[in-house]
Protein backbone atom coordinates (compact mmCIF):
# COMPACT_ATOMS: atom_id res chain seq x y z
CA UNK A 1 0.00 0.00 0.00
CA UNK A 2 1.40 3.17 -0.87
CA UNK A 3 1.78 6.16 1.55
CA UNK A 4 -1.22 7.41 -0.20
CA UNK A 5 -3.38 4.94 -0.17
CA UNK A 6 -2.71 4.93 3.51
CA UNK A 7 -3.35 8.62 3.95
CA UNK A 8 -6.70 8.73 2.66
CA UNK A 9 -8.33 5.56 3.62
CA UNK A 10 -7.04 7.15 7.40
CA UNK A 11 -8.77 10.41 6.46
CA UNK A 12 -12.15 8.59 5.75
CA UNK A 13 -11.73 7.21 9.15
CA UNK A 14 -10.78 9.96 10.70
CA UNK A 15 -12.76 12.35 8.98
CA UNK A 16 -16.46 10.35 8.10
CA UNK A 17 -18.43 13.49 6.43
CA UNK A 18 -20.41 12.23 3.41
CA UNK A 19 -18.32 12.86 1.00
CA UNK A 20 -18.52 14.85 -2.68
CA UNK A 21 -16.05 13.61 -5.07
CA UNK A 22 -15.43 16.50 -7.65
CA UNK A 23 -13.22 15.34 -10.77
CA UNK A 24 -11.65 18.25 -12.56
CA UNK A 25 -10.22 17.33 -16.43
CA UNK A 26 -8.24 19.70 -17.77
CA UNK A 27 -7.61 20.71 -21.08
CA UNK A 28 -3.84 21.92 -20.89
CA UNK A 29 -2.67 21.28 -24.77
CA UNK A 30 -0.34 24.03 -26.64
CA UNK A 31 -3.82 26.05 -27.62
CA UNK A 32 -4.18 27.22 -23.87
CA UNK A 33 -0.89 29.05 -24.02
CA UNK A 34 -0.57 32.53 -22.88
CA UNK A 35 -3.76 33.81 -20.98
CA UNK A 36 -6.03 30.91 -20.71
CA UNK A 37 -3.91 28.77 -18.65
CA UNK A 38 -3.29 31.36 -16.69
CA UNK A 39 -6.47 32.29 -16.13
CA UNK A 40 -7.24 29.10 -15.44
CA UNK A 41 -4.30 28.41 -13.08
CA UNK A 42 -5.97 31.44 -11.06
CA UNK A 43 -9.16 29.81 -11.08
CA UNK A 44 -8.53 26.59 -9.68
CA UNK A 45 -6.76 28.50 -6.88
CA UNK A 46 -9.65 30.22 -6.16
CA UNK A 47 -11.77 27.04 -6.32
CA UNK A 48 -9.53 25.27 -3.98
CA UNK A 49 -9.77 28.89 -1.66
CA UNK A 50 -12.94 28.87 -1.65
CA UNK A 51 -13.81 25.24 -0.78
CA UNK A 52 -11.72 26.03 2.60
CA UNK A 53 -13.40 28.92 3.55
CA UNK A 54 -16.34 26.70 4.01
CA UNK A 55 -15.81 24.58 6.68
CA UNK A 56 -18.61 22.03 6.26
CA UNK A 57 -17.61 22.18 2.26
CA UNK A 58 -13.80 21.61 3.19
CA UNK A 59 -14.55 18.27 5.41
CA UNK A 60 -16.60 16.99 2.70
CA UNK A 61 -15.94 17.91 -0.75
CA UNK A 62 -12.65 15.67 -2.17
CA UNK A 63 -11.20 17.36 -5.98
CA UNK A 64 -8.96 15.31 -7.83
CA UNK A 65 -7.29 16.84 -11.37
CA UNK A 66 -6.31 15.59 -13.95
CA UNK A 67 -4.85 17.36 -17.17
CA UNK A 68 -4.98 16.21 -20.86
CA UNK A 69 -2.06 18.09 -22.69
CA UNK A 70 0.90 16.26 -23.50
CA UNK A 71 0.09 13.41 -21.65
CA UNK A 72 -2.72 12.38 -19.58
CA UNK A 73 -1.55 13.03 -15.89
CA UNK A 74 -3.27 12.75 -12.56
CA UNK A 75 -2.07 15.74 -10.74
CA UNK A 76 -3.62 15.84 -7.86
CA UNK A 77 -5.65 12.23 -6.15
CA UNK A 78 -8.98 13.17 -4.53
CA UNK A 79 -8.02 14.80 -1.59
CA UNK A 80 -10.70 16.61 0.97
CA UNK A 81 -10.15 20.34 0.59
CA UNK A 82 -8.91 20.79 4.05
CA UNK A 83 -6.10 18.49 3.54
CA UNK A 84 -5.18 20.10 -0.22
CA UNK A 85 -2.25 22.65 0.74
CA UNK A 86 -2.31 24.38 -2.65
CA UNK A 87 -2.58 23.22 -6.60
CA UNK A 88 0.73 23.02 -8.72
CA UNK A 89 0.06 25.51 -11.50
CA UNK A 90 -0.16 23.81 -14.96
CA UNK A 91 1.65 24.33 -18.35
CA UNK A 92 0.59 24.05 -21.57
CA UNK A 93 1.43 21.67 -24.19
CA UNK A 94 0.65 18.72 -26.34
CA UNK A 95 -2.64 17.56 -27.86
CA UNK A 96 -5.81 16.95 -26.13
CA UNK A 97 -6.24 13.40 -25.28
CA UNK A 98 -9.48 14.15 -23.30
CA UNK A 99 -10.85 10.66 -24.51
CA UNK A 100 -7.97 9.38 -22.09
CA UNK A 101 -8.15 11.48 -19.54
CA UNK A 102 -12.27 11.35 -19.09
CA UNK A 103 -11.81 7.51 -18.88
CA UNK A 104 -9.17 7.52 -16.49
CA UNK A 105 -11.09 9.97 -14.34
CA UNK A 106 -14.06 7.82 -14.41
CA UNK A 107 -12.10 4.96 -13.41
CA UNK A 108 -10.25 7.18 -10.35
CA UNK A 109 -14.25 7.46 -9.17
CA UNK A 110 -15.02 4.18 -9.49
CA UNK A 111 -12.44 3.46 -7.09
CA UNK A 112 -13.48 6.59 -4.91
CA UNK A 113 -16.59 5.08 -4.62
CA UNK A 114 -15.49 2.06 -3.53
CA UNK A 115 -13.35 2.93 -1.34
CA UNK A 116 -16.37 4.96 0.65
CA UNK A 117 -18.38 2.26 0.48
CA UNK A 118 -15.76 -0.13 2.54
CA UNK A 119 -15.63 2.72 5.09
CA UNK A 120 -18.84 2.94 5.41
CA UNK A 121 -18.79 6.60 4.57
CA UNK A 122 -21.88 8.02 2.43
CA UNK A 123 -21.37 10.37 -0.71
CA UNK A 124 -22.96 12.49 -2.92
CA UNK A 125 -23.49 11.85 -6.55
CA UNK A 126 -20.04 12.69 -8.03
CA UNK A 127 -19.09 15.62 -9.99
CA UNK A 128 -17.26 15.77 -13.76
CA UNK A 129 -15.72 18.85 -14.42
CA UNK A 130 -14.13 19.31 -17.94
CA UNK A 131 -12.89 22.40 -18.72
CA UNK A 132 -11.71 22.73 -22.94
CA UNK A 133 -10.54 24.89 -25.37
CA UNK A 134 -11.11 22.59 -28.51
CA UNK A 135 -12.05 18.96 -28.57
CA UNK A 136 -10.60 15.52 -28.07
CA UNK A 137 -8.25 14.24 -30.76
CA UNK A 138 -7.91 11.32 -29.42
CA UNK A 139 -9.71 8.18 -28.98
CA UNK A 140 -12.86 9.73 -27.29
CA UNK A 141 -16.24 8.06 -28.18
CA UNK A 142 -16.28 5.46 -25.46
CA UNK A 143 -15.40 7.75 -22.54
CA UNK A 144 -18.12 10.29 -23.57
CA UNK A 145 -20.74 7.59 -24.08
CA UNK A 146 -19.83 6.37 -20.57
CA UNK A 147 -19.70 9.98 -18.85
CA UNK A 148 -23.24 10.67 -20.58
CA UNK A 149 -24.69 7.65 -19.88
CA UNK A 150 -23.97 7.68 -16.29
CA UNK A 151 -25.01 11.39 -15.96
CA UNK A 152 -28.42 10.00 -17.66
CA UNK A 153 -28.94 7.82 -14.80
CA UNK A 154 -27.94 10.39 -12.18
CA UNK A 155 -24.90 8.78 -10.90
CA UNK A 156 -22.76 11.21 -12.32
CA UNK A 157 -22.86 15.22 -12.13
CA UNK A 158 -20.84 15.59 -15.92
CA UNK A 159 -20.45 19.67 -16.43
CA UNK A 160 -18.66 20.30 -19.67
CA UNK A 161 -17.02 23.85 -19.77
CA UNK A 162 -15.94 25.24 -23.27
CA UNK A 163 -14.16 28.17 -23.77
CA UNK A 164 -13.49 30.20 -27.11
CA UNK A 165 -12.32 27.70 -29.92
CA UNK A 166 -14.02 24.56 -28.54
CA UNK A 167 -16.44 22.26 -30.31
CA UNK A 168 -19.62 22.25 -28.14
CA UNK A 169 -21.04 19.86 -29.96
CA UNK A 170 -18.15 17.19 -29.55
CA UNK A 171 -17.38 18.08 -26.30
CA UNK A 172 -21.50 18.02 -25.50
CA UNK A 173 -21.35 14.18 -25.69
CA UNK A 174 -19.64 13.60 -22.64
CA UNK A 175 -22.74 15.01 -20.27
CA UNK A 176 -26.40 14.20 -21.56
CA UNK A 177 -26.64 18.26 -20.33
CA UNK A 178 -25.51 20.49 -23.42
CA UNK A 179 -22.04 21.40 -22.83
CA UNK A 180 -21.73 25.54 -21.56
CA UNK A 181 -19.52 28.47 -23.28
CA UNK A 182 -17.41 30.29 -20.84
CA UNK A 183 -17.69 34.47 -21.21
CA UNK A 184 -14.20 35.20 -22.43
CA UNK A 185 -11.99 33.84 -19.46
CA UNK A 186 -14.20 34.24 -16.29
CA UNK A 187 -12.52 31.38 -14.77
CA UNK A 188 -12.27 32.41 -11.50
CA UNK A 189 -16.51 33.25 -11.89
CA UNK A 190 -16.87 29.80 -12.74
CA UNK A 191 -14.80 28.21 -10.02
CA UNK A 192 -16.58 30.52 -7.48
CA UNK A 193 -19.69 29.10 -8.65
CA UNK A 194 -19.07 25.43 -7.89
CA UNK A 195 -17.52 25.82 -5.01
CA UNK A 196 -21.05 27.65 -3.89
CA UNK A 197 -22.71 24.98 -5.72
CA UNK A 198 -20.31 21.99 -3.57
CA UNK A 199 -21.02 24.31 -0.67
CA UNK A 200 -24.63 23.73 -1.02
CA UNK A 201 -24.34 19.65 -2.21
CA UNK A 202 -22.51 19.56 1.59
CA UNK A 203 -24.86 21.29 3.58
CA UNK A 204 -27.62 19.27 2.15
CA UNK A 205 -29.68 17.76 4.74
CA UNK A 206 -28.93 13.87 2.71
CA UNK A 207 -26.82 12.38 0.59
CA UNK A 208 -29.76 11.68 -1.78
CA UNK A 209 -31.71 14.85 -1.68
CA UNK A 210 -32.03 16.49 -4.73
CA UNK A 211 -30.06 20.23 -4.73
CA UNK A 212 -30.99 23.44 -6.12
CA UNK A 213 -27.72 24.88 -7.64
CA UNK A 214 -26.63 28.18 -7.42
CA UNK A 215 -27.34 30.28 -10.80
CA UNK A 216 -25.44 30.13 -13.22
CA UNK A 217 -26.13 33.73 -15.30
CA UNK A 218 -23.30 35.17 -13.36
CA UNK A 219 -20.76 33.60 -15.77
CA UNK A 220 -22.11 31.30 -18.59
CA UNK A 221 -23.60 32.43 -22.01
CA UNK A 222 -25.92 29.17 -23.01
CA UNK B 1 -35.62 39.29 -6.09
CA UNK B 2 -34.42 42.98 -5.12
CA UNK B 3 -33.97 43.62 -1.86
CA UNK B 4 -37.14 44.94 0.29
CA UNK B 5 -36.48 47.57 2.77
CA UNK B 6 -40.09 48.08 4.40
CA UNK B 7 -43.24 45.65 5.33
CA UNK B 8 -46.00 46.07 7.12
CA UNK B 9 -48.49 44.58 9.80
CA UNK B 10 -52.35 43.64 9.37
CA UNK B 11 -52.82 47.39 10.28
CA UNK B 12 -50.51 48.63 7.65
CA UNK B 13 -48.15 49.76 9.97
CA UNK B 14 -44.51 49.56 8.70
CA UNK B 15 -41.24 48.35 9.93
CA UNK B 16 -37.82 48.78 8.29
CA UNK B 17 -36.00 45.66 7.56
CA UNK B 18 -32.44 45.36 8.29
CA UNK B 19 -29.74 43.49 5.62
CA UNK B 20 -30.86 40.15 5.05
CA UNK B 21 -30.09 37.25 6.95
CA UNK B 22 -29.87 34.40 5.32
CA UNK B 23 -31.67 32.77 2.33
CA UNK B 24 -33.18 29.48 1.27
CA UNK B 25 -34.94 27.46 -1.24
CA UNK B 26 -38.30 29.37 -0.01
CA UNK B 27 -37.89 32.70 0.99
CA UNK B 28 -35.41 35.69 2.40
CA UNK B 29 -34.78 35.87 6.38
CA UNK B 30 -34.16 39.83 7.36
CA UNK B 31 -33.86 41.39 11.22
CA UNK B 32 -36.19 44.40 11.86
CA UNK B 33 -34.17 47.15 11.74
CA UNK B 34 -35.17 48.82 14.74
CA UNK B 35 -35.59 45.41 16.65
CA UNK B 36 -33.06 42.74 15.53
CA UNK B 37 -34.69 40.26 17.59
CA UNK B 38 -37.81 39.86 15.64
CA UNK B 39 -36.92 38.29 12.12
CA UNK B 40 -39.17 38.05 8.99
CA UNK B 41 -39.37 35.29 6.49
CA UNK B 42 -40.12 36.43 3.12
CA UNK B 43 -41.33 33.95 1.01
CA UNK B 44 -39.57 34.00 -2.72
CA UNK B 45 -42.24 35.67 -5.50
CA UNK B 46 -42.69 31.65 -7.45
CA UNK B 47 -43.55 30.38 -3.96
CA UNK B 48 -46.27 32.65 -3.25
CA UNK B 49 -47.08 32.44 -6.95
CA UNK B 50 -47.27 28.40 -6.38
CA UNK B 51 -48.95 28.69 -2.79
CA UNK B 52 -49.30 31.39 -1.46
CA UNK B 53 -52.62 30.77 -0.34
CA UNK B 54 -51.76 27.55 1.54
CA UNK B 55 -48.97 29.09 3.43
CA UNK B 56 -51.24 32.29 4.53
CA UNK B 57 -53.85 30.19 5.67
CA UNK B 58 -51.03 27.74 7.03
CA UNK B 59 -49.19 30.41 9.31
CA UNK B 60 -52.39 32.07 10.18
CA UNK B 61 -53.51 28.68 11.80
CA UNK B 62 -50.01 28.32 13.19
CA UNK B 63 -50.54 31.86 15.02
CA UNK B 64 -53.59 30.25 16.29
CA UNK B 65 -52.20 27.70 18.67
CA UNK B 66 -51.03 30.52 21.11
CA UNK B 67 -49.39 28.31 23.97
CA UNK B 68 -46.31 27.93 21.09
CA UNK B 69 -46.20 31.42 20.28
CA UNK B 70 -44.89 32.24 24.18
CA UNK B 71 -42.10 29.21 23.82
CA UNK B 72 -38.59 30.86 23.20
CA UNK B 73 -37.33 27.58 22.42
CA UNK B 74 -39.81 27.35 19.48
CA UNK B 75 -39.01 29.96 16.55
CA UNK B 76 -42.98 29.93 16.03
CA UNK B 77 -44.76 32.51 13.51
CA UNK B 78 -46.32 34.99 15.08
CA UNK B 79 -47.86 37.79 13.20
CA UNK B 80 -48.22 37.90 8.99
CA UNK B 81 -46.32 40.13 7.36
CA UNK B 82 -47.27 41.96 4.14
CA UNK B 83 -46.47 44.69 1.12
CA UNK B 84 -47.85 47.88 0.86
CA UNK B 85 -50.73 46.94 -1.26
CA UNK B 86 -51.65 44.42 2.13
CA UNK B 87 -50.23 41.32 0.06
CA UNK B 88 -49.44 38.70 2.40
CA UNK B 89 -45.75 37.93 1.69
CA UNK B 90 -44.70 35.95 5.27
CA UNK B 91 -44.42 36.34 8.82
CA UNK B 92 -42.66 37.72 11.80
CA UNK B 93 -41.13 35.33 14.29
CA UNK B 94 -38.33 35.72 17.56
CA UNK B 95 -34.56 35.38 16.04
CA UNK B 96 -33.08 31.88 17.58
CA UNK B 97 -30.15 31.68 19.59
CA UNK B 98 -27.51 29.21 18.75
CA UNK B 99 -25.39 26.99 16.31
CA UNK B 100 -26.63 24.39 14.21
CA UNK B 101 -27.12 20.92 15.71
CA UNK B 102 -25.45 19.96 12.58
CA UNK B 103 -22.32 21.23 13.79
CA UNK B 104 -22.63 19.43 16.92
CA UNK B 105 -22.62 16.36 14.97
CA UNK B 106 -19.97 16.77 13.28
CA UNK B 107 -17.08 15.02 13.52
CA UNK B 108 -14.38 17.55 12.75
CA UNK B 109 -16.51 20.33 13.48
CA UNK B 110 -17.65 19.80 16.77
CA UNK B 111 -14.09 20.59 18.85
CA UNK B 112 -14.27 23.99 17.23
CA UNK B 113 -18.00 24.94 17.70
CA UNK B 114 -18.72 23.30 21.32
CA UNK B 115 -15.22 23.07 22.84
CA UNK B 116 -15.33 20.79 26.00
CA UNK B 117 -18.23 19.40 24.62
CA UNK B 118 -18.89 16.06 26.46
CA UNK B 119 -21.62 13.08 26.46
CA UNK B 120 -23.19 15.11 29.71
CA UNK B 121 -23.83 17.91 27.46
CA UNK B 122 -25.06 16.03 24.37
CA UNK B 123 -27.60 14.26 26.86
CA UNK B 124 -28.52 17.66 27.89
CA UNK B 125 -29.82 18.83 24.42
CA UNK B 126 -31.54 15.84 23.60
CA UNK B 127 -33.34 15.87 26.78
CA UNK B 128 -34.46 19.20 26.48
CA UNK B 129 -35.27 18.72 22.44
CA UNK B 130 -37.37 15.42 22.99
CA UNK B 131 -39.71 17.62 25.53
CA UNK B 132 -39.91 20.51 23.04
CA UNK B 133 -41.31 17.66 20.73
CA UNK B 134 -43.51 16.49 23.27
CA UNK B 135 -44.98 20.21 24.02
CA UNK B 136 -45.62 20.32 20.24
CA UNK B 137 -47.74 16.94 19.72
CA UNK B 138 -49.10 18.09 22.97
CA UNK B 139 -50.21 20.72 20.68
CA UNK B 140 -50.91 18.66 17.38
CA UNK B 141 -47.63 19.57 16.00
CA UNK B 142 -45.65 17.22 14.03
CA UNK B 143 -42.11 18.11 12.71
CA UNK B 144 -42.29 15.94 9.62
CA UNK B 145 -38.86 17.40 8.27
CA UNK B 146 -36.35 16.27 10.36
CA UNK B 147 -33.19 17.68 9.86
CA UNK B 148 -29.90 18.73 11.65
CA UNK B 149 -30.05 22.27 9.90
CA UNK B 150 -33.17 23.16 11.99
CA UNK B 151 -32.33 22.91 15.40
CA UNK B 152 -30.28 25.54 16.96
CA UNK B 153 -27.96 24.39 19.93
CA UNK B 154 -26.62 27.11 22.56
CA UNK B 155 -23.02 26.36 23.42
CA UNK B 156 -22.32 25.78 27.23
CA UNK B 157 -25.77 24.98 28.13
CA UNK B 158 -28.59 22.57 27.69
CA UNK B 159 -31.09 24.72 24.77
CA UNK B 160 -32.25 23.53 21.60
CA UNK B 161 -33.88 26.28 19.76
CA UNK B 162 -36.46 24.39 16.63
CA UNK B 163 -36.28 26.80 13.73
CA UNK B 164 -38.19 26.39 10.11
CA UNK B 165 -40.96 25.89 11.56
CA UNK B 166 -43.56 26.57 8.91
CA UNK B 167 -42.47 23.06 7.80
CA UNK B 168 -44.02 21.41 10.36
CA UNK B 169 -47.22 19.46 10.61
CA UNK B 170 -50.09 21.04 12.28
CA UNK B 171 -53.85 20.09 13.32
CA UNK B 172 -55.49 23.16 13.91
CA UNK B 173 -59.75 23.63 14.28
CA UNK B 174 -60.43 20.28 12.56
CA UNK B 175 -57.92 20.80 9.55
CA UNK B 176 -54.88 19.06 8.51
CA UNK B 177 -52.29 21.22 7.54
CA UNK B 178 -49.34 19.37 5.87
CA UNK B 179 -45.33 19.26 6.21
CA UNK B 180 -44.56 19.35 2.28
CA UNK B 181 -40.48 19.02 2.69
CA UNK B 182 -38.47 15.80 3.87
CA UNK B 183 -35.59 13.92 2.49
CA UNK B 184 -35.45 10.18 2.25
CA UNK B 185 -32.79 9.31 4.65
CA UNK B 186 -34.71 10.66 7.30
CA UNK B 187 -38.47 8.97 6.38
CA UNK B 188 -39.77 6.17 7.47
CA UNK B 189 -39.95 3.28 5.18
CA UNK B 190 -44.14 3.26 5.29
CA UNK B 191 -43.83 6.85 3.94
CA UNK B 192 -41.24 6.13 0.85
CA UNK B 193 -43.05 6.56 -2.71
CA UNK B 194 -45.26 9.16 -1.45
CA UNK B 195 -45.16 13.07 -2.35
CA UNK B 196 -44.30 14.72 1.40
CA UNK B 197 -47.15 17.07 1.19
CA UNK B 198 -49.85 13.70 0.62
CA UNK B 199 -48.39 12.48 3.82
CA UNK B 200 -49.79 12.55 7.50
CA UNK B 201 -47.02 12.39 9.83
CA UNK B 202 -47.95 9.97 13.04
CA UNK B 203 -46.43 9.60 16.05
CA UNK B 204 -44.38 6.45 15.06
CA UNK B 205 -42.93 7.91 12.33
CA UNK B 206 -42.14 11.23 13.95
CA UNK B 207 -40.43 8.37 16.48
CA UNK B 208 -38.16 6.65 13.27
CA UNK B 209 -37.06 10.30 12.29
CA UNK B 210 -36.21 11.37 16.14
CA UNK B 211 -33.91 7.58 16.53
CA UNK B 212 -32.12 9.20 13.36
CA UNK B 213 -31.40 12.69 15.15
CA UNK B 214 -30.66 10.96 18.56
CA UNK B 215 -28.31 8.56 16.80
CA UNK B 216 -26.63 11.43 14.70
CA UNK B 217 -26.05 13.46 17.46
CA UNK B 218 -24.67 10.42 19.65
CA UNK B 219 -22.40 9.17 17.24
CA UNK B 220 -20.70 12.09 15.62
CA UNK B 221 -22.76 12.28 12.47
CA UNK B 222 -22.93 8.83 11.41
CA UNK B 223 -26.47 7.72 9.88
CA UNK B 224 -27.47 4.80 11.88
CA UNK B 225 -27.62 3.15 8.21
CA UNK B 226 -24.92 4.01 7.05
CA UNK B 227 -22.83 0.22 6.56
CA UNK B 228 -19.38 -1.09 5.55
CA UNK B 229 -19.79 -2.61 2.50
CA UNK B 230 -23.72 -1.87 2.29
CA UNK B 231 -25.77 0.72 -0.18
CA UNK B 232 -26.26 4.47 0.56
CA UNK B 233 -28.52 5.01 3.53
CA UNK B 234 -31.59 4.93 1.81
CA UNK B 235 -30.84 1.30 0.62
CA UNK B 236 -30.10 0.20 4.02
CA UNK B 237 -33.08 2.01 5.82
CA UNK B 238 -35.66 0.28 3.47
CA UNK B 239 -34.06 -2.90 4.66
CA UNK B 240 -34.07 -1.92 8.09
CA UNK B 241 -30.07 -3.30 7.62
CA UNK B 242 -28.77 -1.63 10.92
CA UNK B 243 -24.64 -2.64 11.52
CA UNK B 244 -24.72 -2.34 15.73
CA UNK B 245 -26.61 -4.98 17.69
CA UNK B 246 -25.83 -8.48 17.71
CA UNK B 247 -22.69 -9.23 15.66
CA UNK B 248 -21.77 -5.88 15.15
CA UNK B 249 -21.71 -6.70 11.37
CA UNK B 250 -20.62 -3.63 9.25
CA UNK B 251 -19.81 -1.07 11.96
CA UNK B 252 -17.27 1.06 10.12
CA UNK B 253 -13.49 1.78 11.10
CA UNK B 254 -12.96 4.17 13.17
CA UNK B 255 -14.21 5.38 16.64
CA UNK B 256 -18.09 4.13 16.20
CA UNK B 257 -17.65 0.79 18.12
CA UNK B 258 -16.29 1.96 20.65
CA UNK B 259 -18.76 5.01 21.02
CA UNK B 260 -21.63 2.29 20.93
CA UNK B 261 -20.27 -0.05 23.73
CA UNK B 262 -20.25 2.55 26.32
CA UNK B 263 -24.46 3.37 25.64
CA UNK B 264 -26.19 2.15 28.24
CA UNK B 265 -27.53 -1.16 27.51
CA UNK B 266 -31.64 0.28 27.18
CA UNK B 267 -30.25 3.05 24.86
CA UNK B 268 -28.52 0.44 22.53
CA UNK B 269 -32.01 -1.66 22.67
CA UNK B 270 -33.56 0.92 22.05
CA UNK B 271 -31.68 2.35 18.61
CA UNK B 272 -31.88 -1.69 17.64
CA UNK B 273 -35.40 -1.96 17.97
CA UNK B 274 -36.20 1.23 15.86
CA UNK B 275 -33.71 0.39 13.25
CA UNK B 276 -34.21 -3.04 12.81
CA UNK B 277 -37.80 -4.36 13.06
CA UNK B 278 -39.06 -1.37 14.18
CA UNK B 279 -37.99 -0.15 9.87
CA UNK B 280 -40.90 -2.02 8.99
CA UNK B 281 -43.28 -2.08 12.34
CA UNK B 282 -43.81 1.26 13.27
CA UNK B 283 -44.97 -0.24 16.78
CA UNK B 284 -42.02 -1.29 17.37
CA UNK B 285 -40.28 2.18 17.33
CA UNK B 286 -39.55 3.70 20.68
CA UNK B 287 -41.59 6.30 21.36
CA UNK B 288 -41.10 9.92 22.53
CA UNK B 289 -42.14 9.16 25.98
CA UNK B 290 -39.89 6.34 26.45
CA UNK B 291 -36.98 8.71 24.19
CA UNK B 292 -36.85 10.84 27.06
CA UNK B 293 -37.06 8.52 29.89
CA UNK B 294 -34.20 6.50 28.75
CA UNK B 295 -31.98 9.79 28.14
CA UNK B 296 -33.19 11.48 31.12
CA UNK B 297 -32.01 8.44 32.95
CA UNK B 298 -28.90 8.46 30.80
CA UNK B 299 -28.35 11.89 32.32
CA UNK B 300 -28.56 10.73 35.77
CA UNK B 301 -26.21 7.66 35.47
CA UNK B 302 -23.79 9.88 34.09
CA UNK B 303 -23.83 12.26 37.01
CA UNK B 304 -22.92 9.62 39.47
CA UNK B 305 -20.27 8.53 36.80
CA UNK B 306 -21.73 5.53 36.13
CA UNK B 307 -21.01 6.28 31.70
CA UNK B 308 -18.15 7.45 29.87
CA UNK B 309 -18.46 10.94 29.21
CA UNK B 310 -15.71 11.62 26.33
CA UNK B 311 -17.03 11.93 22.85
CA UNK B 312 -14.52 8.99 21.25
CA UNK B 313 -13.91 6.65 23.59
CA UNK B 314 -10.26 5.40 22.96
CA UNK B 315 -11.59 1.68 24.41
CA UNK B 316 -14.73 -0.36 23.91
CA UNK B 317 -16.36 -0.76 27.40
CA UNK B 318 -14.88 -3.53 28.90
CA UNK B 319 -17.56 -6.75 28.84
CA UNK B 320 -17.04 -6.89 32.75
CA UNK B 321 -19.96 -6.23 34.75
CA UNK B 322 -19.47 -5.61 38.31
CA UNK B 323 -23.24 -5.20 39.35
CA UNK B 324 -25.61 -7.91 40.11
CA UNK B 325 -28.40 -7.66 37.40
CA UNK B 326 -28.04 -10.54 35.15
CA UNK B 327 -30.09 -9.44 32.30
CA UNK B 328 -27.73 -6.44 31.73
CA UNK B 329 -24.78 -8.53 32.23
CA UNK B 330 -25.90 -10.93 29.49
CA UNK B 331 -26.95 -8.77 27.44
CA UNK B 332 -23.76 -6.29 27.70
CA UNK B 333 -22.28 -9.17 26.06
CA UNK B 334 -24.38 -9.76 23.06
CA UNK B 335 -24.83 -5.65 21.69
Amino acid sequence: MTHYELATQNDLIENPSPRCPCMVVLDTSSSMSGAPITQLNEGMQTFLQALNEDEVAACSVEVGVITAGSSVREELPFTSALNIDGCNSFSAGGMTPLGGAVNLALQKLEERKAEYKRAGVPYYQPWLVIISDGEPNDSWQAAAAQAKQLSSQNKLVSLVVGVEGANLATLGEFSHRPALMLQGLKFNAFFQWLSASMSRVSQSASTTAQVDLPPMDGWASI
Amino acid sequence: MTQLTTVFDFQGQPQQLAKKLGEGGEGVIYPLAQRPEVLVKIYHERELAKRGKILQEKVEAMRGVTQLASEKSVSWPLISVFDAQQRWLGYAMYKAEGKDMFLLAHSMLYKKHFPGLDRRAITGYLINLVQQLKTLQDHGVMIGDYTLHNLLCQPNSDKVTLIDCDSYQLQFNGRHYASPVGTPDMTPIEHHGKAFSDLVRTKESEAFSLAIILFKCLMLGRHPYDIVGGEDPVTNLKRGDFAYGVGNKGIPAGPWYNIWSHMPHRLKSSFIATFTEGANDPAKRTSLEEWLEILTLYGKEIDKDWHEVAITPSEPKPKKYHGNNRSISQSASHC
